[in-house]
């Protein structure tokens, strides 16, 4: 019997949504870091269409107390470009709440890019770098993401509601933005009269770190990094630009590692979704 | 995991770290049963530390009325019901300490307050519990209806589940003085600190990102002087100093004294194994199943200690030497009707009275020709 017009309308369908959706090209075995001259500074520039897509299978930080024993986000789609000097890398990920304050018992979501600190045959630990073998973390939150997009850095950005009589470095007698009540109001928040880096407002959405093992991890001397954020309809699409690091340019290879966080699930520091070591090809020439 | 000793239960136990005993021990007693919740302590405290942004909900001391007040809401009988009913034997504690019931995973056994569970810091406030009072009731011993105040401040423990449950090492114990403080600098606010304590004495800040405690007023202690939750205590319930072990017990100093020597002075919850450093004199007027849950099987001997006190020169003496002086009293000394006390240098600070002179007001004064009256 011949096939009808109606019988092969879903065949038509379907051939119809693949000629409009081209096919992403794809790396299964490692992230391949295209060359490109102009590195894009967001996750819906165009230059992302020709990037290989490498599907990272994320495992629970199940090894080093306080462990993640109930896996939630199981896969990361990792994209790389270079520009030969940074290297960029554009993370999408599903995460249905997008959590995105860093309050009282509720966490952010999060993702961080790991590189060794200098590209050698001998590889630091996946798992935070070891002693002499450091690596170099690119983090971003979507708490800091918010702020940067406008959330205000204050109270009422987190609780509408609230309702606070008087703090003391609003005295009248102080003039408001003064630097006097400027240095009095970091008497009352100690962390950001340390110079703490998760405190207060900042003006980029990500954080350079480095570590040495786990419980090592602390701020970069260099804040180096960049990087953009956005929710999608299922989650978050992150692009994270970072300086090459020591040892590696255009044509050689690394390692790379990602690291995911569910903020509405609890997750936060080593209670987190991770792979282990995926080989980094850069592309070479121009 | 390391073996490290728990005087508190009478036995070794886990804990994350190995035993390191700072050079001596910050450490307090609360009397209980002189506490009358006027919260003076909460607001000298909140003054002086917690006024600032992102800071609101915190109260690093508190007063809270048991059996029904809590704050965090619940943040004893959650923990008490997630550990189960666990034995002592004597003076020993057989079951698990939160470090040897932590769950896979965990570094102790914990929970994580909601935001809601801090929303009522005075809830309970004078909520008794025991028999419903009706029509025709009268006043008996013990009390039909009981209810007590616990001041609590941060525990400054020698194994503080805070300091173990830092996946990076931002808590740290003074060896100067015991004092444990959370590295402003350091944190990244993971709150973990938060879920394991279980005295729920660490708070998230979420204006600065990191978590904040009770400092013990360490920049006071430096100096001999005692914290602001002691100084400005309306009931004198307080009495600030030093800890020793108790083979190491100095009969003349007061916190060794009355919690080693005489053994009026308990540990908060010590079967949790944090080897807590605040010691209460545990209320007269509560059940005692009640109270030996909440300060371990020396509640018996305690209490009959405490009701003597009167009698018993050295203990009254050293009961009104609480809140008398801001210097930390390191030495007390009775002469005749008068206890001393002196500082870590051997001088004096203070003298007090065991009794207060009484003055007994006729109900008419022949001299002025009036009959006074009680206008308070």
């Amino acid at each position: 019997m011949a096939p009808t017009l109606r019988s092969l309308a879903p065949l038509l369908a379907l051939a119809l949504a693949c000629s409009q959706a081209p096919q992403r090209p794809v790396s299964p075995a490692e992230v391949r870091a295209l060359r490109v001259a102009a590195l894009p500074e967001g996750p819906d520039d165009p230059a992302w269409r020709a990037a290989p897509v490498h599907a990272a299978a994320l495992l629970p930080q199940d090894v080093v107390e306080p462990r993640l024993l109930a896996p939630s986000t199981v896969s990361l789609e990792a994209q790389s470009l270079t520009d030969g000097k940074r290297v960029a890398f554009r993370l999408a990920w599903s995460s249905p709440g997008h959590a995105d304050t860093v309050i009282p018992a509720r966490f952010s979501d999060a993702v961080a890019v790991q590189l060794p600190a200098r590209a050698a045959p001998e590889a630091p630990n996946p798992m935070m770098g070891e002693a002499g073998l450091p690596v170099e973390i690119t983090y971003w939150r979507a708490a800091w993401q918010a702020m940067v997009d406008g959330r205000p850095d204050t109270l009422a950005a987190l609780y509408p509601n609230a309702r606070v009589d008087h703090y003391p470095f609003e005295a009248a007698s102080l003039a408001a933005g003064s630097p006097e009540q400027a240095a009095m109001a970091r008497r009352f928040a100690p962390a950001r009269a340390l110079g703490n880096p998760m405190a207060g407002p900042r003006p980029r959405p990500v954080q350079d770190l480095r570590a040495t093992g786990p419980g090592t991890l602390s701020p970069s001397e260099q804040q180096v990094s960049s990087g953009a954020g956005k929710a999608t309809p299922g989650g978050w699409a992150v692009v994270l630009v970072r300086p090459l690091p020591a040892g590696l340019e255009p044509g050689k290879r690394s390692q790379v590692a990602f690291a995911v966080w569910q903020g509405g699930q609890g997750e936060v520091g080593a209670r987190k979704m991770r792979t282990g070591w995926i080989p980094l090809a850069l592309e070479g020439g121009k | 995991m390391s073996l490290v000793r728990n005087w508190q239960i009478g036995r070794s136990m886990s804990y994350w770290y190995p035993e390191s005993r700072p050079r001596r021990q910050f450490a307090a007693v609360f009397d209980v049963n002189k506490c009358i919740a006027c919260q003076t302590c909460t607001l000298a405290c909140k003054t002086t530390w917690t006024s600032g942004k992102g800071q609101e909900y915190m109260l690093w001391n508190n007063v809270e009325s048991k059996p029904y007040g809590y704050y965090p809401l619940g943040w004893d009988v959650k923990l008490l019901e997630k550990l189960g009913p666990q034995p002592w034997e004597g003076k020993q504690y057989k079951g698990r300490t939160i470090f040897e019931a932590a769950e896979a995973g965990e570094r102790a056994l914990g929970w994580r307050p909601a935001e809601i569970d801090y929303a009522h810091p005075n809830v309970g406030e004078d909520d008794c519990a025991g028999q419903q009072i009706v029509d025709g009731a009268w006043y008996q011993v013990p009390h039909l209806s009981w209810f007590f105040y616990l001041a609590r401040i941060c525990n400054h423990c020698t194994y503080p589940a805070c300091l173990a449950s830092c996946p990076r090492g931002s808590i740290y114990k003074r060896p100067e003085d015991g004092i444990v403080l959370v590295d402003q600098g350091r944190c990244r606010g993971y709150q973990e600190c938060v879920k394991a304590c279980p005295y729920k004495k660490v708070f998230f800040n979420p204006m600065t990102g990191t978590s904040e405690k009770c400092l013990a007023c360490f920049p006071k202690i430096e100096q001999n002087l005692a914290p602001q939750c002691f100084l400005n205590c309306i009931g004198k319930i307080r009495c600030a100093g030093f800890v020793h072990l108790p083979e190491k017990a100095d009969p003349e100093n007061p916190i060794d004294y009355l919690v080693h020597v005489r053994k009026v002075a308990l540990p908060l919850f010590p079967q949790l194994g944090l080897e807590p450093n605040v010691y209460y004199v545990p209320p007269l007027h509560a059940p005692l199943p009640f109270l030996e849950q909440m300060f371990g099987p020396g509640v018996h001997e305690a209490l009959a200690t405490y009701r003597k006190a009167a009698t018993d020169p050295d203990l009254a003496g050293l009961l009104a030497l609480f809140g008398s002086t801001e210097q930390i009293v390191h030495r007390f000394k009775r002469r005749g009707e008068t206890m001393y006390g002196y500082d870590d240098r051997g001088h004096e600070v203070v003298k007090v009275p065991i009794r207060e002179p009484v003055q007994v007001l006729t109900s008419f004064d022949p001299r002025r020709g009036v009959a006074p009256a009680n206008v308070t």
